[in-house]
């Protein structure tokens, strides 16, 4: 049986892969976080990460007060590591009108078959995009977005991932003056998005 | 408070006068402001959908004021502030006078229409024809003060009307009641109900649609005109273009005369003789094709890959128009048959499709996470309207067709897959 600390040393090895691997890799704190990790192993995460509930804004983990990036379900924008929206809920994959979709993008029923149109025809895949790079660039005319910073918090006993959705622009989408927050390169957070790890905490 | 806008307590006749009309503007703009923002709000609130609602609120009112029912209203049972016209400018009194009878909530309420109208502002959804309605209502209060008198003073017609109480409230139950009945029966934004079935396509009267029974109807003037075991209609004055088991039939559609005849892996055919655009699927693409049905010759549109979706093209007078929606991109596609096509509509985040072409217009479908709109653009002047939404994340937008200034639309059900044709004027 393994031991306590070896899974969450494994834990903390996904955890700092992930890092690595997602979009936000370049970003200052992500690469002192898994630097930190390397070095102080699995313990850091359990310390990193507070074992109970974070306070939130308008979702849990969110600690400031800048608005949701837009998505199917506002305010709750859910997204999977490369950005693209998930059902709140489920975690489910979702295209841009919110319906369960499968790999290919067509819609599924609530029993996993695909849907068909009133042709009888199963329905043509709709658009799935990013929220930070496609829905904020449309929805508010902000061409300039990036993803860039993020912070992990403990929400639902698993490490949630608050991710920023920065711009140049100086006011955010509440309308009012934007934060630096763990953007860069002159950007500020324009919008917040979440990704849950599933990781344990 | 008619009693206030007399000469003794304006100071002059002039001043009365003054006051009045100061009283009568303050009452129409504000009883205005209030429709307009009913409408505004219920434009924004999608509460287009809530006609019957409206309705219903207007029977239930009728049957409060025929006692009925008893029903207490809201209201605020209040008089003018008199300590204004000690304290107060006679402008500023006068108009917040007029303000606040003009606004209907901040007084005393008779009957129960005033907040019917509000319903029905609500309903109507539109800010400028609420405001005009709501400005009758603001003009009714200031009638009382305005309304040149030979004998009686304002205070003596108004006892005349109070003693005709009686017939006023039930003139007002048949008011209610009337309005119900009407509401009822109003096409609503949602459009009037055509038929069960999907894929309208007009021309000029005859409206032409599939059922889900897997055949194709043409509505006129008379009895309808079936097809059995065909699809995907297209209608152009007397002849039909359907898909069959074998491809695309054009026919006469009055006697069932076949005219030409496409075979293959074809669909979608959208006609104005002698030219019919189509679909072609062929291995791993679908092609948009347009064929001059007398000489034969065909051109290729567009090509697109199986995975995406070419929607049904609409073809008018010397102009064509289509979607083709990726997994990144919905785009409506525009041309001129002398030129090339253009990208006319496009998203990364909506899905746009379902054109249809008029004369003049081009109509389409967006939709989004838990709406879905209809808009029209004027193809010269590029202006763009929505002249229809729904909301929910049951029901959604279908293919349409335009004649003129009626849309047609289909709109069907996700739990169930029943779809139905609607019809908006715009």
């Amino acid at each position: 049986m393994r031991r306590p600390e070896q899974a969450i040393d494994r834990g903390a090895e996904r955890l700092s892969a992930k890092l690595a691997e997602s979009t936000t890799r370049r970003s200052f704190l992500g690469r002192l976080g898994a630097a930190a990790l390397a070095v102080a192993g699995g313990s850091a995460v359990a310390a990193a990460v507070k074992p109970d509930e974070a306070d939130a804004f308008h979702f849990c983990g969110h600690i400031w007060n800048t608005g949701s990036c837009p998505s199917p379900y506002p305010p709750l924008a859910r997204i999977d590591r490369h950005g693209y929206p998930l059902h709140p809920k489920s975690g489910k994959r979702i295209d841009n009108l919110g319906r369960v979709v499968d790999s290919a993008g067509h819609a599924l029923d609530g029993n996993g078959r695909r849907r068909r149109g009133p042709d009888g025809r199963v329905l043509p895949p709709a658009p799935r995009t990013r929220i930070c790079e496609d829905w904020v660039r449309e929805t508010h005319g902000k061409n300039d977005v990036r993803t860039q910073g993020s912070w992990f918090r403990c929400c639902g006993g698993q490490i949630r991932k608050l991710v920023d959705c920065c711009s140049f622009s100086r006011r955010r989408i509440n309308g009012d003056a934007s934060l630096v927050g763990y953007c860069w390169g002159g950007r500020r957070v324009y919008c917040v998005m979440y990704y849950d790890s599933g990781l344990d905490c | 408070m008619v009693e206030t806008f007399t000469p003794a307590v304006c100071g002059s006749r002039t001043r009365q006068r003054l006051a009045a009309a100061l009283f009568a503007a303050s009452a129409l703009a504000t009883a205005a402001a209030l429709g307009a923002l009913l409408g505004l709000a219920g434009a924004t609130l999608g509460a287009d959908r809530a006609v019957l609602a409206a309705a219903g609120l207007a029977l239930l009112a009728a049957a409060r004021e025929a006692r009925l029912v008893r029903l207490p209203l809201p209201q605020s049972r209040r008089q003018v502030p008199e300590r204004w016209r000690f304290e107060l400018p006679l402008p500023v009194w006068a108009s917040g006078y007029g303000a606040g009878l003009g606004a209907g909530f901040l007084t005393y309420q008779p009957v129960a229409t005033f907040w019917v109208a509000c319903a029905g502002a609500l309903a109507l959804a539109r800010p400028l024809p609420a405001a005009l309605c709501f400005a009758l209502y603001g003009a009714g209060r200031a009638l009382m003060l305005v309304w040149p008198r030979r004998r009686l003073g304002a205070a003596e017609a108004v006892e005349r009307i109070a003693a005709r109480r009686p017939a006023l409230l039930r003139a007002n139950v048949a008011g209610l009641a009337a309005c119900a009945a009407l509401l009822a029966l109003a096409p609503t934004a949602e459009g009037a109900r055509i038929t069960s079935g999907l894929d309208p396509s007009t021309d000029r009267g005859p409206v032409a649609l599939a059922t889900q029974g897997g055949s194709v109807v043409v509505r006129r003037r008379g009895p309808d005109v079936h097809y059995q075991n065909a699809s995907s209609p297209s209608i152009y004055r007397g002849l039909l273009a359907y898909v069959d088991s074998s491809g695309i039939r054009v026919v006469r559609w009055s006697d069932g005369k076949l005219i030409r005849r496409i075979k293959g892996a074809v669909s979608r055919p959208s006609l104005k003789w002698p030219l019919l655009a189509f679909r072609r699927d062929v291995s791993r693409t679908s092609r948009l094709v347009l064929r001059n049905l007398k000489t034969g010759r065909a051109r290729q549109i567009t090509k697109v890959s199986r995975s995406h979706d070419l929607g049904r093209p609409s073809l008018r007078r010397g102009r064509l128009a289509w979607h083709v929606t990726t997994r990144k991109i919905s785009r409506i596609y525009y041309m001129r048959l002398s030129g090339r096509p253009r990208v006319l509509i496009q998203s990364r985040v909506a899905l746009v499709r379902n054109p249809a072409l008029s004369d003049r217009r081009l109509l389409w479908t967006v939709e989004r996470s838990g709406r879905a709109y209809l808009r029209v653009r004027h193809l010269r002047t590029g202006s763009v309207r929505t002249i229809a939404r729904i909301r929910g994340r049951k029901v959604g937008y279908w293919t349409t067709a335009l004649g003129g200034k009626t849309a047609y639309v289909t709109r069907w059900s996700l739990p169930t897959g029943m779809a139905t044709v609607y019809k908006h004027r715009f």
